[in-house]
């Protein structure tokens, strides 16, 4: 069945999607109409449900109906809309769309058909929303989609309260869309990618020679050049809901909703906040909290389902609706954390703690301004203050290499970029830094302090320094492996570096700024390992796999393993001709698998 | 004194000193130039004018929002230099107009904004000429834009002079700002030419004066930022955000550096809150006519409309990417961000650096928040720990950070790495039960780190009443790793210790969360639990799938087999997915069953019904089938390269198993075939083929395939046990007993194993011990599921 599915050929694919509506559509007629016949029965207490209680429901609730029974004058508006599209001519549809906005009394409406669902309006009007979508015309469309939320809700909600068929149409409804849009014009299955950027790569908006070397780092170049990738896609047609599938179609639906976001109106981003809150604290101690009464099943959730969701609920969060919104994600991460979902866990707190220190800060209900303010240009970083720009512009000098003849001593100066492993000193003793890193083609070697055209004048500042010509040769030949480039400009930096500190000697301003940032690393890194050894009390210098929790916490130590080759290469060749210099502290870490 | 300069050096000297802001220099050089020339005096006077105006400015920064400051005895001194410049009428047409705009300056630094808009007008601001002009021309230029632009906003509209009101008002004013930041890019761009150009010149091995890093001042800043601002405060999304792209895509100055950094913060941050995939028009496109960003009441022009005779230089070239997506576009500004705020991260730890490292973490972390909204978004999270690796500079004692990147490991798959990350995170925050238990998740995952689990599980149980609703989760996450690590035990009093802390752990935990493991508990029970645990969560797989087990434990084969069905029907592809194919098996060997018990009452005739349970069970696995090897086609890349050959395989197992149920040995054959093709060497595969041989009656090929089966895997039990029973059948019993016995050490509830070991005492004479063998077979069959309860994931 599945399988004769898939081959369907593509120009059939509308037209059975179409059958298909209609043929669930008849086929949960019948048990709509049967759930009409029960009046008696009183109305799903999720129907009308809101989060009692709070102030900002209030708002909400007007709009519900908590008595059961539609007022005549809403029946009349919506058997109107429902009555008018179909003697709308072809033509006549765009126009229609947009006069669709103005009919204030319409939209409430529907809402309250679908809220309660055993209305006899239900079905026609599921259908009338999915002839909008399938119209392909972008306003009826959104149209549809603006009532996604509350569609999905009444779905679910039906659903966990153990009638399935109650929620028939709603259920085809949903399916319809999707199957919609699962496929692109041509009735091939759509595939969502996108171009991840790399700054490696000229963009409109930079030039990867100013951006440094710091971002070029062996993961960007690895990737070099501008990868796509897909994030949806391709999906499978569906007929029916399964426990399975449930949540792929539902996160495939957010996203489409996701999509035209911009477009939806505040009460959407309500109803939106609300299956936000409700799906994730149903069954859950928290509902208490929430005074939300209705349905009390715990509902499955997927990881994917509640990212989509938070990405709804921070736009909703950010335009208009900052108290629904917080709510909600409160009751995501709530959730998430129960359900141990990292993925979600990671946007929930990015969300929560951007809204601290962003610039946007969530506005007044209703409104969606977004204010911006002059910010100062200049740093606002004091300029003796040791950064990783600093660090990188600075010469790392010894004011006691005396005997300037002897290489071994020199190698333990090596200077690179990104990251560094320190060797640290007590008792006043020199300061000797190793600082490694991968290096990059042109900034292995820093050109002055603020000087970042690397393009430009990395070569000149190479030749000035009279780097053999071999070096170079090496460089250029040497350029499409990563790693291999990255061993051999580190044999360049150090060839380098021996030259540097042969040629001048140290100045006064430059050898204080050394000793600072040394003292400040010994200092930064006795803490480090003072707190970690406190507890576990492994000596740092048996890193090894015993006590792999030693040191491996540091900033520093963080780096791939390949920094620790770089180390180990490094340290034969300086052993220690200082006698002052122990206990010397010497940081290695252990990267996992 | 020194000697004098001649005329061209000395003006070189003075515009030199204007465009690098060195006031204190120009009375010298002013001292020096009229004495060379009496036309010079109202220069010069201009010149005096000017350096005491804007050293007054450096030395009394204005302020945002600061009220007028009248006037004051120094900047008298300034009108009267000015005025005198102005008076004689003898400056030439460019230092007139300098001094013209000077003079404005002044009025709006006095408060005076009608007289200082009285000034511009006679100006023409837009006269100036941008091409050819000297650098700080430009910036006065700018400066004179934003002045204008200030002045027309303090004004009340009413009062102004000129006669634009309203809306229109509100564009002069906008458009005075956007000139302004327009020249005052240009400017930046210009400036940074003439200092590189110098710096080449000197050849100096130092930096040079560049490292003098230039401050915007009040005005330009003013001309910079106050437009978008403006844009933002009317509504008007699509202007801001097209004036944030203008000033992003001039190339970047040193100056420019921060303000970038922030504006592409923003401006990502826009992208992210503020618009969506069918709001988003690219950079290079024009903004759509009507966009639901803008506010509908105060709609204004969407596009600049002013032409400068110069604009700053854009990044340009060949292949330029540019986004076609709100995501990429944020993705591309943050990562910009990113690289600023990585490199002007605080290293140093001493206490005088305290504030300026909470700037640096501040705005760093601000990016990496935001970074994460955005690859979160598109499950790029291999990406995102690549990029909070970045951020581990930033990290020391900062929990966020540290928490942050432990959970993109762990999405990431990064299951060691993680754990050792969220290590640091409890030591960091030892309060919060979450961590710990995520760090149970991964070692009880693909890690397998048991006793890391345990010590994690522990932590969360030890916390008491802080865990609240987490504590329950911390009893189960215990129950897991114990009931794991009795399966793992070899010894049978290690395996029942284990069990039992599991179950105890379990007991505490009871009653809220689904998926229920239950070892050890009696059957009755372990049912009560799960139909609790399904009334709360009513789809759970695995829930369904262990009340299956648990009902043919107790021999309701009937109802077990109705479970599968429901479960089927809701996870159709589950035999697909997980790999287990279980659910299937489950239902041929149920079919078997109820057909051997013959207390079904739909099969009338036992002998229809037999053909009839099987071949279903057949066509079943022969669907499952093509649809695994259909969704193999289509869906191969996607899953691990691996795992859908495996269910394959297992697939074409189960379904030999089928055929010789039917004894049918030449399908079987045929399938064992199929699955041998894929792996030859599984234990699986050769156990198979021993089957087939049994069925067929060889009996020493049999033996042949499982003692290979055995090489292979020496603990598989159910091969521990054919072979055993055929050594019997070969009467070579001593052997079979010994096998036999081997397989109860690795399995002491395998009821059948219990039985044939009975079965060879008993031929051996061995009576009483094959009496306790029989009567422990009859126990254990009385409460063994079809499969055993270990199939059924033990997870967090």
């Amino acid at each position: 069945m599945l399988l004769d599915h898939c081959s369907l050929c593509s120009t059939h694919r509308y037209a059975d999607l179409y059958f298909f509506f209609v043929k669930s559509l008849a086929s949960f007629g019948g048990i709509a109409v049967i759930g009409d016949e029960r009046v008696g029965v009183p109305a799903p207490a999720c129907g009308g449900a809101c989060l009692r209680g709070d102030p900002h429901s209030q708002r909400l609730k007007s709009a519900d109906s908590r008595c059961g029974k539609m007022l005549a004058m809403e029946r009349g508006v919506v058997e109107e809309w429902l009555s008018e599209f179909k003697t709308l001519p072809e033509s006549g549809v765009s126009n229609y769309a947009v006069s669709l906005k103005v009919k204030a009394a319409l939209i409430p409406a529907i809402y309250r058909v679908i809220r309660e669902n055993d209305s006899d309006l239900l079905e026609p009007v599921c259908h009338q929303l999915f002839e909008f979508y399938r119209s392909g015309e972008p306003r009826l469309m959104r149209f549809t989609l603006q009532f996604l939320p509350e569609l999905i809700w009444s779905y679910l909600s039906v659903r966990a309260g153990r009638d399935p068929h109650r929620s028939g149409c709603i259920e085809a409804l949903l399916l319809g869309i999707y199957n919609l849009e699962i496929v692109d014009k041509d009735g091939q299955s759509k595939v969502l990618a996108f171009t991840v950027p790399s700054l490696s790569k000229p963009s409109v908006y930079h030039e990867p020679s100013t951006i440094g070397s710091l971002a070029l780092t062996e993961g960007a170049l690895a990737n070099h050049g501008l990868s796509r990738v897909v994030y949806s896609g391709p999906h499978l047609q569906r007929e029916t809901f399964t426990a399975q599938n449930r949540f792929d179609v539902l996160s495939f639906l957010l996203l489409c909703y996701n999509a035209a976001l911009s477009h939806m109106s505040n009460s959407s981003l309500q109803t939106l906040c609300q299956l936000g809150s409700r799906v994730c604290i149903c069954g859950y101690p928290r509902q208490q909290m929430r005074r939300y009464k209705g349905i009390s099943t715990r509902m499955l959730v997927s990881s994917e389902f509640l990212v989509q969701l938070i990405t709804d609920i921070h736009y909703a969060l950010c335009n208009g609706e900052p108290e629904l919104g917080f709510k909600a994600l409160d009751d995501v991460m709530y959730r998430a954390q129960l359900e141990l979902f990292p993925e979600a866990l990671l946007v929930c707190n990015a969300i929560k703690s951007s809204q601290h220190g962003g610039a946007l800060k969530p506005h007044k209900e209703g409104s969606r301004r977004i204010h911006v303010e002059i910010t100062p240009t200049s740093s606002r970083i004091s300029r003796n203050a040791v950064t990783s720009l600093s660090i990188r512009g600075h010469r790392w000098k010894r004011h006691d290499a005396v005997d300037l003849g002897s290489p071994d001593e020199l190698m333990e100066i090596s200077e690179v970029d990104e990251g560094f492993c320190s060797r640290s000193t007590q008792g006043g003793s020199p300061p000797a830094i190793v600082v490694s890193s991968n290096a990059t083609p042109s900034g292995g070697r820093p050109t002055g302090k603020g000087q970042r055209r690397l393009g430009s004048c990395s070569k000149a500042s190479r030749d000035k320094e009279g780097v053999p010509e071999s070096c170079r040769d090496q460089l250029s030949r040497k350029q499409p492996g990563g790693r291999a480039m990255s061993e051999t400009l580190e044999l360049l930096s150090l060839k380098r570096l021996t030259l540097t500190s042969s040629q001048s000697m140290p100045k006064s301003g430059t050898l204080s700024l050394s000793q600072t940032a040394s003292a400040v690393f010994s200092r930064s890194f006795e803490h480090v390992s003072n707190a970690l050894t406190a507890g576990n009390a492994a000596h740092p210098q048996g890193c090894s796999p015993s006590a792999p929790e030693a040191n491996r916490y540091s900033a520093c130590s963080l780096q791939e393993e390949r920094l620790a080759c770089v180390v180990e290469r490094a340290e034969p060749l300086g052993p220690s001709p200082h006698k002052q210099r122990s206990p010397s502290i010497s940081l290695h870490f252990s990267t996992d698998l | 004194m020194t000697a004098r300069k001649s005329g061209s050096r000395l003006e070189t000297e003075i515009e030199r000193c204007r465009s690098e802001g060195q006031w204190d220099k120009i009375p010298e050089l002013v001292r020096q130039l009229s004495a060379k020339l009496i036309s010079n005096d109202d220069l010069g006077e201009l010149l005096l004018g000017e350096a005491k105006l804007l050293q007054y400015l450096k030395e009394n920064p204005i302020k945002p929002g600061a009220s007028p400051r009248g006037a004051r005895p120094k900047l008298v001194e300034v009108r009267k230099h000015l005025t005198a410049a102005l008076d004689r009428g003898n400056l030439k047409p460019d230092h007139q107009q300098e001094a013209q705009l000077l003079m404005a300056k002044l009025c709006y630094v006095e408060g005076d904004y009608q007289e200082a808009i009285g000034q511009y007008s006679q100006v023409t601001l837009d006269d100036m000429q941008l091409v050819g002009a000297p650098v700080y021309r430009l910036s006065m230029i700018a400066e004179a834009h934003a002045t204008k632009g200030l002045c027309l906003e303090k004004l009340p509209s009413a009062s102004s002079s000129i006669s634009s009101h309203g809306p229109d008002r509100d564009q002069e004013i906008i458009t005075c700002y956007e000139k302004s930041g327009d020249i005052a890019l240009l400017y930046l761009q210009e400036m940074e030419k003439v200092a590189l150009s110098a710096g080449m010149q000197n050849r100096s091995p130092k930096p040079g004066p560049v490292t003098q890093e230039q401050e915007l001042g009040y005005f330009l800043e003013t001309g910079l930022q106050r437009a978008h601002v403006i844009h933002f405060k009317n509504g008007n999304l699509t202007r801001g955000v097209g004036r944030f792209r203008e000033i992003l895509r001039a190339v970047e100055t040193r100056t420019t550096q921060n303000l970038r950094m922030t504006i592409a913060r923003q401006l990502a941050e826009i992208l992210l809150r503020g618009m969506c995939e069918q709001s988003y028009w690219s950079p290079l496109e024009d903004p759509p006519q009507q966009s639901p960003l803008n506010d509908s009441l105060r709609q204004g022009p969407l596009a600049r409309d002013y032409s400068l005779s110069r604009r700053p230089r854009v990044y340009s070239g060949e292949n330029l990417f540019c986004p076609q997506e709100n995501t990429e576009e944020a993705l591309l500004l943050l990562l910009i961000s990113e690289s600023m705020a990585n490199r002007d991260a605080v290293l140093s730890r001493i206490p005088e650096h305290n504030n300026d490292r909470l700037i640096s973490l501040q705005s760093a972390s601000v990016v990496y928040d935001l970074l994460t909204i955005a690859l979160g978004r598109r499950g790029q999270y291999e990406m995102l720990s690549e990029c909070l690796e970045r951020a581990m500079k930033f990290a020391f004692e900062e929990f966020h950070l540290w928490y942050q990147f432990a959970l993109s490991l762990m999405a990431a798959g990064k299951s060691a790495r993680a754990v050792k990350v969220l290590k640091e995170c409890i030591r960091l925050k030892p309060d919060d039960p979450t961590i710990p238990l995520l760090a149970v998740k991964l070692c009880i995952g693909s890690l397998h780190w048991l006793e890391e689990g345990e010590r994690f599980a522990k932590m969360v149980v030890d916390m008491g009443e802080k865990a609240s609703e987490f504590r329950a989760k911390g009893y189960l996450a215990i129950g897991l790793v114990y009931s794991l690590r009795a399966t793992d035990a070899s010894l049978r009093g290690m395996q029942e210790e284990y069990q039992k802390k599991a179950l105890g752990a379990f007991q505490r935990w009871v009653g809220s969360v689904p998926a229920v493991q239950l070892l050890g508990v009696t059957i009755p029970e372990a049912l009560g639990y799960v139909r609790q645990a399904l009334q709360l969560q009513g789809d759970d797989v695995h829930s369904l799938h262990l009340l299956a087990l648990l009902l043919s434990a107790q021999k309701h084969y009937h109802d077990a087999l109705n479970i599968v069905e429901m479960a089927l029907s809701e996870y159709p592809e589950n035999f697909i997915d997980s790999g287990r194919g279980s659910s299937l098996l489950d239902r041929a060997v149920a079919d078997r069953r109820q057909l051997n018990t013959m207390t079904l009452p739909d099969f009338s005739d036992p002998e229809t019904g037999s053909v009839h349970a099987t071949s279903m069970a057949a066509s079943r696995v022969e669907q499952a089938l093509s649809e695994a090897a259909s969704s193999l086609q289509s869906s191969a890349p996607k899953q691990g390269p691996l795992h859908p050959w495996m269910t394959l395989a297992q697939i074409w197992l189960h379904a030999a198993e089928v055929y010789i149920s039917m004894s049918k040995p030449a399908e079987a054959t045929a399938c064992t075939q199929e699955a041998a093709n894929l792996f030859p060497m599984s234990h699986n595969v050769l156990f198979m083929k021993g089957q087939v041989a049994e069925l067929r009656g060889s009996v020493d090929e049999a033996r042949r395939w499982y003692e290979e089966a055995l090489a292979i895997s020496p603990t598989h039990v159910k091969t521990m046990q054919r072979l055993g029973l055929i050594l019997h059948q070969l009467q070579r019993y001593s052997l079979a007993e010994k096998i036999l016995r081997d397989a109860v050490q690795v399995n002491s509830t395998a009821h059948d194993v219990w039985n044939s070991l009975g079965e060879v005492l008993q031929a051996q004479g061995n009576d009483d011990a094959a009496t306790e063998c029989f009567l422990t077979a009859l126990e254990l069959e009385a409460s063994s599921p079809i499969m055993p309860f270990t199939i059924i994931p033990r997870a967090l």
